[in-house]
């Protein structure tokens, strides 16, 4: 392949890899593997390096490339690796056992209890942040 | 927001078998409320502002906001008619959330 291209391409699977993660984040099996959008821009390095490699006469479309994958894996892995993490708590509800019950408003500002469904029915409790 | 409507589409059913859908967070806001209603899933949106239950629960993530604020360790909890967890998901990455069809098993299994 003509190393133009590998640079094109690269850059292309770097950012593609991103925005898909981006788009498609509601689907369960692409939210919950983000690793592949690193691996996807670590591939996008390698292809920008080949490119150089390959490079005859104008270099600096495959330096381009490379320096753009480059960022964006970086980016990407410190996202990943990094902000995404989440430091483990100490665990205060199990299996097998009771949460603590709470009374909190809903939407219209009613107090809704734990213990409200108590005998009634199965509970899914959500925690989330308000935001992705 | 994303898992609450993966959820939600794969919960409707179990809905209407009369599970209650509690979704906790800080500031849960309009568009949450209108997107509920326009699913019409019945999800009841509790306001949790100070933290104080996720605090409760030990699902705090400190200073895990853009702004360097609290916010809770995003998690889901089966619990079962007397309110014993049967089902417990957490991650250590806030990207991953448990896949609704796993949240919908462990409600069948009850």
């Amino acid at each position: 392949m003509r190393s133009a291209w590998l640079a094109i391409v690269s850059v292309v699977v770097a950012v593609g890899a991103v925005v898909a993660y981006a788009l498609l984040i509601r689907v369960p099996l692409v939210r919950n593997h983000p690793g592949a959008y690193v691996v996807a821009c670590a591939l996008a390095v390698a292809l920008a390096v080949l490119a150089l490699v390959r490079a005859r006469g104008r270099r600096w479309p495959a330096w381009i490339a490379l320096g753009l994958t480059t960022l964006l894996l970086a980016g990407s892995g410190w996202f990943n690796f990094i902000a995404a993490r989440i430091p483990s708590t100490p665990t205060v509800v199990r299996v097998g056992e009771r949460p603590p019950d709470f009374t909190l408003p809903d939407a219209e500002g009613r107090p809704v209890s734990l213990a409200d469904f108590r005998g009634k029915k199965p509970v899914v409790l959500v925690f989330y942040r308000g935001y992705w | 927001m994303a898992e609450l409507q993966g959820l939600g589409a794969e919960l409707s059913e179990a809905e209407k078998a009369g599970v209650e859908i509690v979704a906790v967070s800080p500031d849960p806001n309009e568009r949450s409320h209108k997107m509920a209603e326009g699913l019409h899933l019945g999800y009841r949106f509790v306001a949790d502002r100070d933290l104080a239950v996720a605090r409760r629960y030990g699902l705090v993530h400190a200073h895990g906001g853009p702004s360097g604020e609290d916010v809770p360790r995003p998690a889901t909890l089966v619990l079962d008619r007397d309110g014993v967890v049967r089902w417990l998901s957490l991650s250590d990455n806030f990207q991953v959330r448990p896949d609704p069809g796993d949240v919908l098993r462990a409600v069948r299994a009850l």
